[in-house]
């Protein structure tokens, strides 16, 4: 596209003067990416048609909105993501979906970005030879119509496992026509613990959904339950519904952690343990003989040791064991998925003991496979070199690169006669296949999902297929040489069957949730027979003089599947605010044993691997552990992904793939690395009452000593008379994570480049709101408190005194604006504003990336040049439409009626958006909260901002 | 200027020699003719300074101030030390020219074209810099007060207007006050002057200058009235730079001393500018007789006065922020400038603008070339510093913890910086070379005052 005459080929119009959906849509989103970009287009000097004729639903300039589903880890998150000229810019949660409830997190807010990444695999090809659809069918297809036992013997599959029932249907009905036909499923992100857990303890595999919002004590055991989890939108919302006091009466769960690495549910915790993944197990086992009576786990009793007297650990038990024992039927002890399956079985003994089954937790039929995918994967690379696999087909995942080091199984791909890779990217596996198949991104596909609950959604497409890709369904289609291939027609042919299927195909579209599909539940009832040796036999764990390491799926790349978007590669880790990479995360006194601070490095060697990564030391990290997030050091084709970080899966193993004991751990001194791009330097207040906290009883007690009465400074002129909108916000501190959902969500509507980690490294990121972390308390119990920072929209704003040119002012709604186009660049509204949240753009950030990635970019905002200021606006292209359109009918504008990106995506709800004019909209009334206060109100800058002070709740029995 | 001649028996001598009125014409326009190898070759280094100055100001322009060190919360690093240590430096020769003028003190008759010079150079120095800094410098004239077609003017509320307001006023009086006084030298020069040419040249800048009664009673008036006029720029234009940061909340920035303490930096690092420029120029030029020991034992006192100025400003500061018992301010003065990751430059500062002044108390050194030389480089260099701490030092640690961060310059903001001295020296050195930088005229006539009128 040159932007000039004719910028594109096919005209919206065909010769009679009708247009195509189908074809509209891809020409405008072809040429909204010229559009939008304000190039000088002169018309064309043939003769031009306007668009008159188009379909009614689309009209440019206003956006459309369509219900779909991501797949994550097999389980579909619903969402509702706006189109913009037929092309997807925004992703939002879909609040009629149960994974969701309206929130998104930051993959979901993050996915649309990888929809226009520049560096998807766009056609099919093989190493050599002639490419296309039509010739990779050649080789893998199955003759049609004709079964039989031996058909397809050779062919396998392997792919990521899935609770799709289009993909599962497809699957059955491959195994069925050809039984021949080998499947694996395997993915990093497919735990199995928790259905080994449920085998031993109720008798056979089963998957545990939990209601939080019912437990008032929950105890999690390594389990980061709030953030890496299929259903954690939703767990965080209960969580937080049991945390957001309205007045010092209400009532609070208390949360009790005991975690190795520190996650954002560990930062939530009213108790936070630090531990060894390793000794969880037997943390698990005290807590089941400190709960239980002796009656209760009678069978069990020679097996459970008793803890120590003393120390953090016994404390921690007694504590959670006492509150347990007052909450029968209101607790819920969860394991972490990564944990081993006695740790499960234990969870479930005492949840069944305590009576929590049928409340905070309840029990469906797996839906994903219960084999563990290291097993899977070990199989197959047995199968492979005996030489039964003849051509293998990857839907999706990167086995290349994520495998247990010890099977090789990059090298065993290559073995394999015929291979095709059906993927996004050029990455670790499409360089071994001899195939590689672009893939559809879901923004682009038909077919359905099963969230974690086993609600079911379809997937529908918001945009014609950006390049030549096929979704799995239509590969396992095509490979089953069925004469359907296509994806719409097969979703619609499965379902179908179902009773009233064109009304349920409408609504659920419509809503993006098919109705009464959610699992029921299962009975379970405890079998000791079943525990008894899994509590007996030994578990592996390091020894007390040695260091541990655990592998972690990275909160921002994941296995490493997202280490290609610029987005989540600059995003802040939520506790390390590391960016750019990884760093072994460990605790200060491992630090110190092994002689290297933060920035220096560790190199650790375990079977024929040996990584060197840089280490950050985290505070409340468990010492004599060691973290490594995996996903990183891609060696890929990808651009970005490439070389950022350091790769840790060459240690890991398949009977270790998540804890790893007989490492051996060295530090090294100093690091021939490059510096870490971490964002926050600084991790402590200096006794600044920043971030406020106080515990419950404190606040109950005297609420004034957590927020002082909010009082404006004396003044020389007279006070201002608002009238009309007057937009404030309040954030919750008692339930902010930390997730970040928000900075990537703010990141997609408001156009904020991304700066690199040289950028990072200079502490120029342009993030307008970015979550800060401080660590409170002793270094040997150190919490964490994470404060999201914006704007804060002061009515006496510093910044705006200093400008000399009148670039940032002040509307009569209350809004500090930034006038992008007078702005000269001074930088001194910067240096005035106490919150630092305004950024520079230091170099011209917009230009200079591929053309492809404009087509993400919101069109009502405007992206900015080099040398101008920009900050959070309150998503002022929001409010300003909602007024449009309030004004339009006639009526004023509703509360809730406007909603911020940053508060659509929280999980939790922390945010609050509204207007003051009406004293009992949200925002007024949670500024009346006792709790209240703003951050540096001191300084008399009247920010419309506010916070609520966390209050957390902590047993009377511990002191913190 | 009269003063009585019993008032100066005590005195040291003013001017030292014996030369009659064309003598001293003479020796005063003999630096106007020499072909001095030593001056070609500053030249030629001071021209190297220039370009770099240029190339690096383009490179600025081209691409960004991302080449810059700056970040956020750092927006503002070398470039504006620079601009505030420039214009700090112009503030002496004003004072020299103009105050010392009204309090009718005589020995800044030979001294203060050099002074004055000196500052229009400095100011010219530093009014590159704020428009360089700016992230679109192609609309930098938004900060004028014109009638614009948008109908929006410039925020006046906003200390960079009146820096705009103070620079301009400031250049334009030094410019006029110093191009009166070199009237009659310019026509003394197109009077000796050898060749047409240069007498052409000369002459059109002497404006026509016949030297009669009615045009010295002009000249007197307006010198006077000019006098009036840039003497109290010294006070206003550096109270007015001080305001960049005093108008402002950051800890560090926040203080009403600023407008006093910036105009003794100002007059320290400018005093020191002088005596960095007029030693080597009086013994280069052997003009020892007319910039005597009385000179310059006078700048060395007052550099030792405004050094003093300077240390009860630092106290000041440092006690105030304690007693306010205001945390923010304790932790910048108690804590991150001396003991923080830049402590060691705070206490090279520390040393050069408290510690090594102190060694003017001994006459000896007063009356050393050398000494006043090194001395003089120590103390500009230790106000860059003092600029630069409580500029970058102050934004790097301010309230939010969370958003502190450290700055590190790049070999651009190095470039400006010794570009811009490249360029101070190289107008400096053309001012030398064809400018009577002694004034002519005010020589002689103090030597008629002091001799009797021989």
């Amino acid at each position: 596209m040159t932007g000039n005459r004719q910028p594109f080929e096919h005209s919206a119009v065909d010769d009679a003067g009708r247009v195509t959906r189908r074809d509209f849509l891809r020409v405008l989103g072809a040429g909204a990416a010229v559009a939008g970009l304000g190039a000088c287009v002169e018309p064309p000097r043939e003769r031009i048609l306007p668009y008159t004729a188009r379909p009614p639903e689309i009209t440019p300039g206003i956006a459309t909105f369509y219900a779909t589903t991501m797949i994550l880890g097999g389980f579909g998150t619903g969402l509702v993501v706006k189109s913009r000229e037929g092309r997807p810019t925004k992703v939002e949660g879909n609040p009629h979906h149960p994974a969701s409830l309206g929130a998104a997190g930051v993959f979901e807010q993050a996915s649309v970005l990888e929809l226009y990444d520049p560096d998807r695999v766009r056609i099919p090809r093989p190493r050599e030879g002639v490419g296309g659809w039509d010739a990779f069918a050649r080789d893998f297809a199955l003759l049609p119509a004709s079964g039989g036992t031996e058909q397809g013997r050779g062919l396998h599959f392997l792919m990521e496992p899935t609770a799709s029932p289009l993909t599962n249907s497809l699957i059955e009905r491959m195994r069925t026509l050809h039984p021949a036909v080998g499947f694996t499923f395997y993915s990093p992100l497919a735990f199995t613990g928790a259905m080994e857990g449920a085998r031993h303890a109720f008798g056979r595999p089963l998957q545990p959904v939990y209601d939080l919002s019912r437990a008032a004590i929950i105890v999690s055991l390594d389990a980061d339950v709030l953030d890496a989890d299929p259903f954690c939108l939703r767990y965080a919302r209960q969580f937080a519904d049991g945390r957001r006091l309205r007045s010092r009466r209400d009532a609070m769960n208390r949360l009790y952690v005991a975690e190795s690495a520190f996650s954002t549910t560990g930062g939530m915790a009213d108790h936070r343990l630090p531990l060894r993944a390793g000794d969880v197990a037997d943390l698990a086992k005290a807590l089941l003989a400190a709960t239980a009576t002796p009656e209760e786990i009678r069978p069990a009793m020679p097996l459970l040791s008793q803890p120590t007297p003393d120390g953090p650990m016994a404390s921690w038990v007694r504590a959670a064991a006492a509150d347990l024992r007052a909450a029968r039927g209101q607790s819920v002890i969860i394991a972490g998925a990564q944990q081993p399956a006695v740790v499960h079985a234990i969870a479930n003994a005492l949840n069944a003991i305590l009576g929590n089954i049928g409340t905070t937790v309840r029990f469906i039929e797996p839906l994903l496979p219960t084999e563990s995918p290291e097993h899977a994967l070990a199989t197959l690379a047995a199968a492979i070199d005996a030489g039964a696999v003849d051509k293998l087909v990857i839907l999706g995942g990167n086995p290349s690169g994520t495998a247990p080091a010890d099977l090789r199984f990059g090298e065993r791909i290559r073995s394999v006669r015929s291979s095709a890779y059906l993927g996004l990217h050029h990455n670790e596996t499409a360089l071994d296949c001899k195939w590689v198949l672009p893939a559809l991104h879901y923004l682009e596909s038909w077919g359905d999902a099963r969230a974690y609950d086993g609600t079911a959604s379809f997937v529908q497409p918001l945009i014609r297929p950006l390049y030549d890709g096929r979704s799995v369904d239509e590969v396992l289609a095509v490979c089953g040489g069925w004469p359907t291939t296509n994806a719409h027609a097969l979703v619609r042919e499965l379902w179908s069957t179902q009773p009233d299927f064109t009304v349920l195909w409408a609504r659920s579209l419509e809503r993006g949730v098919i109705e009464n599909t959610a699992s029921p539940p299962v009975s379970a009832a405890l079998d000791w027979a079943g525990v008894l040796p899994v509590l007996a036999a030994e578990h592996q764990r390091a020894a007390r003089d040695s260091i541990e390491v655990t592998f972690r799926l990275d909160p921002k790349v994941l296995d490493g599947r997202f280490a290609n978007n610029p987005w989540l590669q600059e995003l802040p880790h939520p506790i390390t605010k590391l960016t750019w990479g990884n760093a072994a995360q460990l605790g200060p006194d491992t630090a110190k044993r092994l002689g290297i601070e933060t920035g220096d490095e560790v190199s650790i060697a375990f079977g024929g691997g040996r990584i060197s990564i840089p280490a950050i030391v985290v505070p409340g990290h468990a010492e004599m552990s060691i973290t490594l997030p995996l996903g990183y050091g891609r060696s890929g084709e990808e651009r970005t992904a490439r070389d950022v970080g350091v790769n840790v899966y060459p240690l890991r193993t398949r009977n270790a793939p998540y804890i790893l004991s007989d490492a051996r751990v060295r530090g090294v001194k100093p690091g021939s690395r490059e510096p870490l791009a971490i964002t926050q330097g600084h991790f402590t207040m200096q006794g600044r009452m920043i971030a406020r906290e106080a515990t419950l009883a404190a606040y109950r007690a005297d609420p004034r000593t957590i927020a002082p009465a909010h009082e404006p400074a004396p003044s020389l002129y007279k006070p201002a008379v608002k009238s009309g909108e007057q937009w404030a916000m309040t954030i919750d501190l008692s339930v902010c994570t930390g997730c970040s959902a928000c900075v990537i969500a703010c990141q997609a509507e408001n156009n904020i480049p991304v700066v690199g980690r040289e950028g990072v490294l200079k502490r120029r990121e342009m993030h307008w709101l970015r979550v800060d972390r401080y660590y409170t308390g002793a270094a040997g119990t150190a919490r964490v408190i994470s404060q999201p920072m914006a704007c804060q929209h002061c009515e006496k704003a510093p910044c705006e005194y200093v400008c000399p040119v009148n670039a940032t002012v002040h509307s009569p709604d209350g809004l500090n604006e930034m006038v992008y186009n007078r702005c000269v660049g001074t930088r001194f509204c910067s240096n005035n504003c106490p919150y630092k949240v305004r950024r520079f753009n230091w170099f011209d950030y917009g230009s200079g990336i591929p053309e492809v990635l404009w087509m993400q970019r919101n069109p009502d905002v405007t992206v900015r040049e080099r040398g101008v200021m920009e900050k959070c606006t309150y998503c002022v292209q929001r409010i300003r439409r909602a007024g449009i359109q309030a004004a339009t009918e006639r009526r004023a504008l509703r509360d809730g009626e406007v909603v911020t990106a940053c508060q659509q995506a929280c999980p939790t709800r922390a945010i609050t958006f509204g207007s003051l004019d009406d004293p009992e909209s949200e925002v007024s009334r949670s500024r009346r909260q006792e709790r209240s206060y703003e951050v540096l109100g001191e300084l008399g800058t009247e920010p419309r901002t506010r916070y609520l002070a966390r209050i957390f709740n902590p047993s009377p029995d511990l002191t913190v | 200027m009269t003063s009585s001649p019993a008032h100066r028996i005590d005195t040291p001598i003013v001017l030292d020699t014996d030369d009659d009125d064309a003598q001293l014409t003479d020796r005063l326009l003999a630096p106007l003719r020499s072909k001095s190898k030593v001056w070609y070759a500053l030249l030629a280094l001071s021209g190297a300074g220039m370009l770099l100055f240029v190339a690096t100001s383009v490179y600025t322009f081209v691409g960004g101030i991302g080449l810059w060190g700056n970040n956020i919360p750092v927006a503002w690093a070398f470039a504006i030390t620079d601009f505030v240590w420039w214009i700090g430096i112009g503030h002496a020769g004003t004072f020299i020219s103009a105050f010392l003028l009204l309090l009718q003190q005589d020995w800044r008759a030979s001294v203060n074209r050099i002074a004055e010079a000196m500052t229009l150079i400095a100011v010219f120095n530093a009014a590159l810099f704020p428009v360089l800094h700016l992230g679109r410098p192609w609309f930098a004239y938004w900060l004028l007060p014109y009638p614009a077609t948008m109908a929006v003017w410039p925020q006046f509320k906003s200390a960079l207007p009146w820096d705009f307001a103070a620079i301009l006023t400031y250049f334009t009086v030094s410019f006029l006050f110093w191009y009166t006084g070199l009237v009659p030298d310019f026509a003394t020069v197109r009077d000796r002057a050898g060749s047409r040419g240069r007498r052409m040249i000369y002459g059109i800048f002497a404006l026509g200058w016949r030297g009669s009664a009615e045009h010295w009673q002009h000249y007197r008036i307006v010198y006077g009235l000019l006098a009036g006029l840039a003497t109290p720029l010294v006070i206003s234009v550096h109270s007015v730079v001080s305001m960049d940061f005093a108008i402002t909340q950051l800890p560090g920035w926040h203080s009403t001393i600023f407008p006093p303490y910036f105009v003794a930096g100002a007059l320290f690092s400018g005093f020191a500018m002088v005596l960095t420029l007029l030693l080597p120029v009086r013994r280069v030029f052997h003009l020892e007789e007319i910039v005597t020991a009385r000179h310059i034992d006078a700048i060395a006192k007052m550099l030792l006065a405004m050094s003093w100025m300077l240390i009860y400003s630092y106290v000041c500061e440092l006690f105030i922020a304690w007693y306010t018992g205001d945390p923010y301010e304790r932790y910048i003065f108690l804590q991150a400038r001396p003991l923080g990751p830049w402590a060691w430059l705070y206490w090279a500062m520390i040393s050069a603008n408290v510690l090594a002044p102190q060694l003017l108390w001994w006459r000896s050194v007063r009356l050393s070339p050398l000494a006043l030389f090194a001395l003089s480089l120590v103390i500009q260099f230790g106000m860059w510093m003092e600029r630069f701490i409580i500029i970058a030092g102050s934004l790097s640690r301010d309230f939010l913890p969370s958003s502190w961060a450290d700055y590190r310059p790049t070999w651009v903001d190095l470039g400006l910086l010794f570009g811009s001295i490249g360029l101070f020296l190289f107008a400096f050195l053309l001012f030398l070379r064809f400018v009577p930088f002694i004034p002519i005229a005010e020589m002689k006539e103090l030597r008629r005052e002091i001799r009797g009128t021989a």
